[in-house]
């Protein structure tokens, strides 16, 4: 981003009437280009919030985290530089570099380092902090050659690596992995006469990372993918199962790292399917070679046919109930391409060329960003099972053979409502990502969050489910308020995956008993997508409401189906 | 000439570069802005206006020459002397 271009979005932004999103950036050294670039970068992230980006006193890093005002903040970004740790690691200082100071350098480090970490240990276990460790060379300050790693130099990394190594382990921090080459990021004059140590290049991506971690995209969620040319080199029914490759040996190592990268992602929770023109049989021969780095068992569906792609990938969106722009669909055929973007338009479609060793190289990290994740919950390795076990509900649903009914009912399904919920991260995932069942599409931050369960009154509650198909873990999650012997719920989304097993009704029959109440107010909004949530409300009230609504105790129980479900409930 | 065809052309970039920069001040100030006249032109704001500066005509505004162009018209006459420097040379 240019730096008029930062400005233009915080002007464009700056008489907005929007709720603030409010981060504090702790540095030593003046921050104005990084202020800039990180409110602009936010602000792109964000359409309905105002950035805001405040700063500290100049040269003041410990002492600014320390008055760091929390209550007012959705989240920190902290950029230390080596002179934070000891001025004599600068060029603005005149303190001296011989090996005399040296041993003292290291100490302070050692102390000014234990002193960063006591401030963060102090801040709000949920305040989103992002810090980014010495991105800046060290000044001459070793005896050795530019080119050799003196001594001294690898303790003052070591410590730092110390503090790094402790703050990768706190549930709020996030440390930012530098970007961009080290070569273009000082600036010398910049530095000596503004204290502007960042060229705009760096301060800009450091400000992009910071602001990728603050406000983290949603990670995609599934990935579909071409056999021939594109999972392995060859075309299968051509050359044959055992002849098509993806090795060193046959100079197609490109396809074995894809496969590898793939399965990593579904061990990860990433949905995986395969959508080929191929004859099954063949397919099925390449997936039995024990060399194969994907097993079978990590893709589903599989739709190998003659038929389109689009329908192909039509019909792998409906098993996975997932809208196109949460998947990835990657082909070496750029026709193919073209013709699922075109049935498709949501979808990221990403062409694999085998014979591109650059380009197949930016496509390992670019498919790892696309599915990165911060952290992992125990959901994310359920994923693949629960679909499976989704698929045969809703084959359960439409058949004529099976009684949907007795389906329900031998499925021997578990559901735990735990109202303590609000501490479970999975929560404000599953608020943040799901579309189709989801009360009025309200997202939230961290802060947010923890701020909106203050009062006494509030209540947050996780529902999770298991059936003898398999756990899906937490599956919804609703939240509100009870006051004068009404409950309103404000939050209520489900995930997808547990679509047709009747616990959107589960989750109302648990409010009505736990809170005791003759009705219940939902803060309802239509959205784009929360088709899902409407039709169960046009179901109670028999048109799709616009606005909020309200389900009586005697309406509900009316209009309630069956329930076969054993059902637990963990109170506070 | 060539001069006067330059501070044409740059003219007018030059008062977007303002306009961003300071965006309270009229269209009708921006000719006659310095910093004695904006109070918003503070060092903070010099700096910015020198980064934006450089994006729009391409050019290096060392931090050296930054105390001195302290008005619209130094600035514009800097810019100016900058795209014939090359040329002289």
């Amino acid at each position: 981003m240019q730096f008029t271009e930062a400005i233009r979005i915080i002007r464009e932004f700056s008489s907005a009437n929007l709720p603030l999103l409010q981060v504090q950036l702790v540095t030593g050294f003046n921050s104005l280009h990084l202020q800039t670039f990180l409110q602009a970068n936010l602000q792109l992230r964000t359409s309905t919030k105002r950035a805001t980006v405040m700063t500290n006193i100049y040269g003041d890093l410990t002492g600014s985290l320390k008055r760091i005002p929390t209550p007012l903040l959705d989240g920190c970004a902290i950029a230390l530089e080596w002179p934070d740790l000891d001025p004599r690691l600068g060029f603005r200082r005149l303190g001296g570099w011989g090996p005399k100071e040296l041993a003292d350098v290291i100490r302070d480090v050692q102390t000014r380092l234990l002193e960063i970490e006591d401030s963060l240990t102090n801040l709000p276990a949920n305040l989103p902090v992002v810090l980014s460790l010495p991105t800046l060379d060290l000044p001459p300050v070793f005896h050795t050659p530019a080119h050799q790693l003196s001594e001294a130099e690898v303790q003052l990394r070591q410590v730092v690596n110390e503090l790094s190594f402790w703050a990768s382990g706190r549930p709020n921090i996030k440390l930012v992995h530098p970007m961009g080459d080290p070569q273009h990021r000082f600036d010398f004059k910049g530095e000596l006469i503004a204290g502007l140590p960042y060229t705009l290049l760096h301060a800009d991506q450091l400000a992009r990372s910071f602001a990728q971690l603050l406000l983290p995209s949603v990670p995609k969620k599934g990935l579909i993918t071409d056999l021939d040319d594109t999972l392995w080199a060859g075309i299968a029914g051509e050359v044959g199962p055992s002849a098509v490759s993806w090795d060193l040996d046959n100079q197609t190592q490109l396809h074995g790292l894809y496969q590898q990268l793939l399965r990593a992602l579904a061990d990860q929770g990433i949905l995986l399917a395969v959508a080929s023109k191929n004859d099954p049989q063949i397919v099925a021969a390449v997936f039995q070679r024990p060399d194969i780095a994907l097993p079978r068992d990590r893709i589903f569906p599989v739709e190998v046919h003659w038929g389109t792609k689009a329908d192909s990938v039509t019909r792998i969106l409906e098993t996975w109930n997932l809208h196109a722009d949460s998947v990835v669909f990657v082909d070496d055929s750029l026709s193919e391409l073209a013709e699922v973007k075109a049935a498709h338009p949501d979808l990221d479609c990403i062409r694999f060329d085998g014979q591109d060793y650059e380009e197949v190289h930016r496509l390992l990290y670019r498919l790892r960003d696309l599915f990165a994740k911060s952290t992992m919950t125990e959901e994310d390795g359920l994923r693949r099972e629960s679909l499976r076990s989704s698929a045969a509900f809703r084959q359960a649903e439409v058949s004529p053979r099976v009684s949907h009914e007795s389906f329900l009912q031998s499925s021997e399904a578990k559901i735990t409502f735990d109202f303590a919920a609000a501490r479970n991260p999975r929560s404000l995932e599953l608020v943040n990502k799901t579309n189709q069942f989801n009360l009025n599409g309200t997202r939230y931050g961290e802060v947010e969050w923890r701020d909106s369960f203050k009062s006494a009154d509030s209540f947050a509650v996780n529902a999770s489910y298991c059936d003898k198909y398999g756990p899906l873990g937490v599956v919804a999650v609703f939240a509100g308020q009870v006051r004068d012997e009404a409950v309103t719920v404000s939050t209520w989304v489900m995930s997808c995956r547990a679509f047709g097993r009747r616990i959107e009704y589960q989750c109302l029959k648990a409010i009505l008993d736990r809170f005791s109440v003759p009705e219940i107010v939902f803060q309802f909004s239509p959205t784009p997508r929360n088709a899902y949530l409407q039709k169960f409300a046009e179901s109670f009230l028999g048109e799709i409401p616009t606005g909020p609504f309200r389900i009586s105790r005697a309406l509900f129980l009316d209009q309630c189906p069956k329930l076969y479900h054993e059902v637990q409930l963990h109170h506070e | 000439m060539k001069s006067n065809s330059i501070m044409n052309d740059y003219r007018p970039r030059l008062v977007q570069c303002f306009s961003l920069v300071f965006p309270d001040l009229k269209a009708s100030e921006v000719y006659s802005a310095s910093s004695s006249s904006v109070a918003a032109w503070d060092s903070t704001a010099a700096i910015i206006l020198a980064n934006v500066v450089e994006e729009e005509f391409q050019v290096k505004l060392d931090y050296d020459v930054l105390p001195e162009l302290v008005s619209f018209e130094l600035m514009l006459e800097y810019l100016a002397g900058s795209s014939k420097r090359p040329a002289e040379e």
